[in-house]
């Protein structure tokens, strides 16, 4: 769990983009851990939500994940 | 078999959790709402109020002007959230364009749907709106509920939002609509711990499961669609409120073919109820409609003299299949050949009942217009019996789920998957053999592309053995 958690952070970190798909964290997860699972993945991502360091962004339709304290703000 | 929640269930008292008394729920008259004008000039939304069918423009005055008679401190978020709504609205008629920015990182902790983000782009002039957002509430299966609950529910949303709700989206939720960030974990814990009410979904996730009334009141439910709809929410609260999807992935539950709850349209995963033994025929009650004793279709349309009953015109000329015939005044149906239509049934209840080996047929792929415009759901597996916890349903959903999840492109529904990679993929995912009920019409294409896996030999066979009985 921890390496997974890791390299989410690793990707989300070094990105451009503010937000990502959870498609962006699996596959940036499965360059390091071609092995890993969605479900493990997932597991991980909701981990980083719980721990405060990622966050969910919704649209209301689709959802994606960002990074706490980078991008769009509550108050906006 | 009598329901077992999963966990033990409180009885809401409303005497006990109510925050409003009748007085303050009741404080305008008729007379006082007639001469009640909203803050803002709103002509066009006036303009709505006018004509026979009920306005939403009418419900807004109302509980603007309760609003505005409540003592502040009664709400902890501003009384003129309505009346600021309509005039944002009145100005969004006025420039042709929405004044909402839509969507955000507003939610409840640890919960990734339920709650969407909306805040006005005109906030100097409607600072009571700088915040709305939307709330979707999980409804109770079938939308069943007391006097309790509901007025338990607009209690809370008068005093924490703006008391404006939508009984129900379109998912099937209850809309909770317009409140400001600070509100929403009180209210969410109020839901949770007290009503006993978790949040819906919304976003990237499994949406709030939604059934008809199923064998609650309806004699032609195939299957207990309500238990079916409670387990699997329950079973799936990951996916419920924890996105990770590709979009949004929808169940819904109808227990006959009439389809209630239109599955096989609005979901991307669609039970419908069914038998596969023959409808069952009172013959006695056939002959009482046909002798006017009993009324077609329940005695709906009974408004209006459409003449005598006639079983030739009105049922059997009407079977999609022709699969149905008089022999004397003995109805045949050749059951084989029935689609399910439900059109016999509905017409003669009494008379004809679906079969007594029952169970559910899954569709996939249903969606609304966005991509390759609207698409009903593929009939997949004609026909499964179904008994919680619904282990052989949940091995299928496993399935889908995790093609999808590998293979799904970013905001592509299940339905747009299906279409672009073609049903012989999916039934390779569902490792089912194709099977006739699955042909809605015959092949159009006389091409056949072998697989070769389905080649004996493969592509690199030895064709010395044909060569033996051919030659070049």
């Amino acid at each position: 769990m921890e390496d997974l958690k890791k390299a989410i952070m690793d990707y989300a970190e070094s990105s451009k983009k503010t937000k990502f798909y959870f498609s962006d964290l699996e596959k940036a997860v499965k360059k390091v851990k071609p092995d890993a699972k969605a479900r493990e993945v997932k597991k991980a991502a909701t981990a980083l939500i719980n721990e405060e360091k990622l966050i969910y962004f919704s649209t209301g339709s689709s959802t994606m994940y960002g990074m706490k304290g980078r991008g769009q703000t509550e108050d906006h | 078999m009598a329901f077992e929640p999963r966990e033990e269930q409180t009885k809401l008292k409303y005497q006990e959790l109510r925050i409003y008394s009748d007085e303050e729920l009741n404080n305008y008259t008729e007379d006082e709402l007639k001469s009640f004008k909203v803050k803002h000039n709103i002509p066009d939304l006036d303009e709505l109020e006018k004509g026979p069918w009920p306005s939403f423009v009418a419900d807004s005055k109302r509980e603007a002007l309760r609003r505005h008679k409540l003592p502040e401190d009664r709400m902890m978020i501003k009384p003129e959230v309505v009346e600021d709504m309509l005039g944002q609205l009145q100005l969004s008629f006025d420039h042709g364009e929405t004044h909402w920015k839509h969507g955000g990182i507003v939610g409840v902790f640890g919960y990734g749907g339920g709650v969407i983000g909306r805040y006005s782009d005109m906030q100097d002039t409607f600072p009571s709106i700088a915040h709305f957002h939307t709330m979707r509430v999980n409804q109770p299966a079938s939308k069943f509920y007391d006097t309790d609950y509901l007025r338990t529910i607009c209690d809370l949303w008068e005093y924490r939002g703006s008391g404006m709700m939508n009984m129900h989206g379109s998912t099937g939720d209850i809309i909770f609509l317009g409140t400001f960030t600070e509100q929403l974990e009180p209210i969410f814990f109020e839901l949770g711990h007290v009503l006993q009410q978790d949040l819906g979904g919304s976003g990237s996730n499994l949406r709030t499961p939604s059934c008809c009334i199923g064998k609650a009141r309806c004699e032609w439910s195939c299957y207990d669609t309500q238990e079916m709809c409670y387990e699997l929410t329950h079973f799936y609260q990951d996916e419920l409120h924890r996105p990770a999807f590709p979009y949004k992935f929808k169940f819904k539950f109808d227990g006959c073919p009439n389809g209630c709850v239109a599955s096989i349209a609005r979901s991307d995963m669609s039970f419908i109820g069914n038998w596969r033994d023959d409808i069952r025929i009172d013959q006695a009650a056939v002959k009482a409609y046909m002798g006017g004793e009993i009324a077609p279709n329940g005695g709906a349309h009974a408004g209006r003299d459409w003449g005598k009953f006639d079983i030739q015109k009105e049922v059997i000329d009407l079977c999609p299949t022709s699969c149905m015939w008089m022999e004397g005044d003995t109805l045949k149906i050749d059951d084989k050949e029935c689609t399910r239509c439900m059109h016999c049934i509905n017409v003669m209840p009494q008379a004809l009942r679906p079969g007594k080996d029952t169970g559910v047929s899954l569709l996939f792929g249903a969606k609304a217009p966005i991509l390759e415009g609207a698409q009903m759901s593929v009939l997949t597996i004609p026909f499964m019996k179904t008994e919680p916890p619904y282990d052989n349903v949940k091995e299928v959903v496993e399935k889908v789920w995790d093609w999808w999840m590998e293979e799904g492109k970013n905001r592509e529904r299940l339905g747009e998957l299906i279409q672009r990679y073609g049903i012989p993929k999916f039934l390779e995912v569902l490792e089912i053999p194709p099977m006739p009920q699955m042909v809605t019409a015959p092949r159009a294409n006389p091409y056949i592309f072998w697989k070769e896996e389905d080649v004996e030999g493969g592509w690199d066979r030895s064709i010395d053995d044909y060569r033996s009985r051919h030659a070049r």
